[in-house]
């Protein structure tokens, strides 16, 4: 065994804390470089696949452009998108489709995640069962969904005929094809939220239930009083990040309906109007200048939203 | 001492990883500088493919059949072309055009299959192929099949008539096709190998309903209300010898979307909407066709992709018939289609490219593309294949590859077409009648080419 005057000897006083050892002082001069240089890929990744992008996407909207052949043309390509009829349908769209799916979701999630949260046995069950249409991919669920809402073969429609209410064409008619998707996103995200919301529930302490028990407050009321107050952060999270993927919506519109949202331009959405004006049509500077203005509403919209729901971020 | 030698060798490690890692990923799969001898020698091309070729041999899903790999063709390439090394660059259909885009801005092939060559020839990246046939006495241009070649040419950018810049390389062709086990259950004569809208519009009409044979419900026809509704109305436009507008560059191009003929052919495309199974605009209801138990007799805008090879995988080649679309006066009518092959103006090898392109239709490829993946070939040789002879569907296919509105519509995959499709839509469900839709669909596809 080492006496305290060779220890002292290894590490001069000051260097050990609390009786550990010191971290090996040649790491201080050299690791920043070796991991600076491990670094370096990611960091040409970013500058090459996200920076230089933005900036050329911002370049590309002051141009008439075709991939390459290019005009320099000002302000002009954002004047025709925000002039644009089918524009301002796609966000009208999006809007639409983002607010019923936000607002069926998070309630109805919230109601799931509570009555699980509440059940004895078979939690991890449901949370399984409830989360997998999340982890589907959306393209394949759009697909599936095609069949499901199949206008004279669909499971939906055979349900709805049988307890006699109407059977609408669903995608093939442009009043309820905006409903075919809201399904879907409302399927296909509910399952988050319920896993967000559990977490949250989960959190709450068991001693404030405890005390309203104590004090007779029914279930209802401490549902109403105790878990929805402590919920807030929860949904303004939830709120925030369902709108910021509301309003990129593509996928499953485009699988559905193809760039230009059959049918009638119904479920064009911003990112599929800018797909259908760059990728199918060759005008780079007006799908550019559509992805600058799709920028600047989320981003207002993100604002006005943090604002309201007092997140911090 | 040994802590130092230790870090110093981790950032050198480090370093080298970086770059090894940044030389891979710049450098091209495969380079290399050719085989050694030969006229050919060190000469090397990369060929850009779309659809479902593969390298080597593989299973068709369709017929579940061996299929030969394109390393057939890059055997036979070499060896007609010593010293020559070809690659290949394999792609499926899905987002063809932003791949194709991005492959040719980069300068990623030499040779490139390219259905846009429309929209890609303006933008000055595809190599003019007039003067290669010029000088080359060993090729002819009599080899394809009528209007194939008239049909993909395309303007460059200082280009002030159509100009070849791809040979054709696929065919392909769009036509009605039916169901003669439905004609004959309902008692009702064959359609005729050059039909009428009216002789459509009453076939249909007689065998929709409740099948006398089988009592199934059975629908009298279909067509693709969303995606390729704006061809089939111009087909119908075209069968009243009504045509789209004129012009091929974008500042001579005259919309004719509101004329007479379309609105007639929207209206008849309304008629007929009545007679087919809900969904069309949503491309649904058609789900049996090309079964056992199929339902739908007659299927408008169809293509020899969708009709032939599932018809012979199914077994059911004696029950389908083809007949043409909806032609003019002339004997012209219906949408030009296909794949031409292209050479990039960039090419460091533009000889060996042109060697490619003759070798790609030539009769070794153009009965590889159909005896082994059932695509149809673009020259007239093939009629003579006993391959295409057994194939009794292949003939009216042909015909109908000669007979298109060429050249091929210019607006096909630009705004106008994305906004008549609209309009079409909204007719077909209701939104408009057909003269306001397509009143629409002439006003911003107008204000479009005004302000583009």
């Amino acid at each position: 065994m080492k006496d305290k005057a060779e220890i002292e000897n290894q590490f001069p006083a000051g260097t050990a804390q609390n009786g550990r050892l010191p971290a090996r002082s040649t790491k201080k001069t050299s690791s920043p470089l070796t991991w600076y240089i491990f670094l370096i890929p990611s960091f040409l990744g970013i500058l090459l696949f996200m920076i230089y992008p933005i900036f050329e996407s911002l370049r590309l909207s002051f141009y008439q452009s075709n991939g390459t052949i290019e005009h320099f043309i000002g302000l002009e390509n954002f004047k025709t998108v925000l002039t644009s009829g089918p524009f301002w349908n796609a966000v009208g769209n999006t809007f639409f489709i983002g607010i019923f799916q936000i607002v069926i979701t998070i309630p109805l999630g919230f109601i799931f995640a509570s009555l699980i949260n509440s059940t004895p046995r078979g939690k991890n069950f449901f949370k399984v069962i409830y989360f997998l249409p999340n982890v589907t991919s959306i393209v394949a669920a759009a697909m599936i969904f095609a069949f499901v809402l199949h206008p004279e073969m669909g499971i939906v429609n055979y349900l709805l005929d049988i307890v006699g209410f109407p059977t609408p064409g669903w995608l093939s008619d442009p009043s309820t094809s905006k409903w075919a998707v809201i399904l879907l996103a409302v399927w296909h995200w509910i399952g988050f939220v319920i896993i967000i919301c559990l977490a949250n529930l989960q959190a709450i302490s068991p001693e404030m239930y405890e005390a309203a028990r104590i004090d007779g407050a029914s279930g209802l009321q401490q549902w109403l009083f105790i878990t929805v107050p402590n919920m807030g952060g929860t949904f303004a999270f939830l709120l925030i990040t369902g709108w910021i993927g509301a309003l990129q919506r593509f996928n499953e519109v485009y699988v559905l309906g193809g760039p230009n949202g059959s049918p009638a331009r119904s479920i064009q959405t911003m990112g599929a109007f800018i797909y259908e004006r760059g990728f199918t049509g060759f005008e780079f500077g007006i799908a550019s200048a559509a992805t600058y203005i799709m920028f600047m509403i989320i981003l207002v919209f993100t604002f006005i939203n943090l604002k309201l729901s007092n997140m911090k971020i | 001492m040994e802590k130092k030698c230790f870090s110093k060798v981790n950032v050198l490690l480090a370093a080298v990883l970086v770059l090894a890692g940044l030389l891979a990923g710049c450098s091209k799969s495969g380079a290399g500088s050719g085989k050694a001898d030969g006229e050919w020698a060190g000469q090397k091309i990369n060929v850009q493919l779309i659809g479902d070729f593969a390298m080597e041999t593989k299973t068709d899903p369709v017929t579940g059949e061996s299929v030969k790999g394109v390393e057939v063709l890059k055997e036979e390439f070499e060896k007609q072309h010593p010293g020559a090394t070809v690659e290949f660059t394999l792609m499926p259909w899905e987002g063809y055009t932003e791949k194709t885009q991005a492959m040719i801005t980069s300068g990623d092939a030499d040779v490139y299959q390219m259905p846009g060559t429309v929209d890609f020839a303006p933008q000055g990246v595809l190599e003019p192929l007039q003067p290669y046939i010029d000088k080359d006495e060993e090729f002819d241009l009599d080899i394809f099949i009528e209007n194939q070649v008239e049909g993909w040419k395309a303007l460059g950018p200082d280009d002030d008539e159509l100009q070849i810049y791809g040979l054709p390389f696929l065919g392909d062709a769009r036509f009605i096709a039916y169901d003669k086990q439905l004609f004959d259950e309902w008692g009702v004569e064959y359609l005729s190998d050059h039909p009428t809208m009216e002789e459509v519009a009453e076939k249909a009409k007689q065998m929709t309903g409740k099948n006398p044979v089988t009592g199934e419900q059975n629908y009298g026809i279909w067509f693709r209300g969303d995606w390729s509704s704006a061809f089939t109305l111009i087909d119908l436009a075209e069968g009243q010898n009504g045509s789209w507008g004129s012009g091929f560059a974008w500042d001579e191009i005259e919309f004719n979307f509101d004329s007479p003929e379309m609105v007639n052919g929207l209206n008849w495309l309304l008629d007929m909407q009545e007679l087919a199974p809900e969904g069309l605009v949503s491309n649904q209801g058609n789900e049996k066709w090309l079964t056992e138990e199929n339902n739908i007799a007659i299927m408008l805008n169809q293509g020899p992709g969708d009709t032939v090879k599932p018809a012979y995988a199914q077994g059911l080649e004696d029950r389908i018939g083809i007949a043409q679309e909806f032609k003019n006066d002339e004997g012209v009518g219906g949408l030009f289609a296909g794949s031409p092959i292209t050479i990039a103006k960039d090419s460091e090898n533009k000889d060996l490219a042109w060697e490619w392109v003759k070798f790609a239709t030539s009769e070794f490829t153009q009965q590889y593309i159909f005896e082994e993946m059932g695509l149809v070939p673009s020259i007239k040789s093939a009629m003579e294949w006993d391959s295409v002879k057994d194939t009794e569907l292949m003939q009216p296919v042909f015909e109908a590859m000669r007979t298109p509105w060429t050249p091929r519509y210019p607006w096909g995959s630009a705004q106008p077409r994305f906004i008549l499709t609209s309009e079409v839509e909204a007719a077909l469900t209701g939104e408009r009648s057909a003269e306001e839709a397509l009143t629409k669909a002439q006003k911003e596809s107008t204000e479009w080419l005004d302000n583009r």
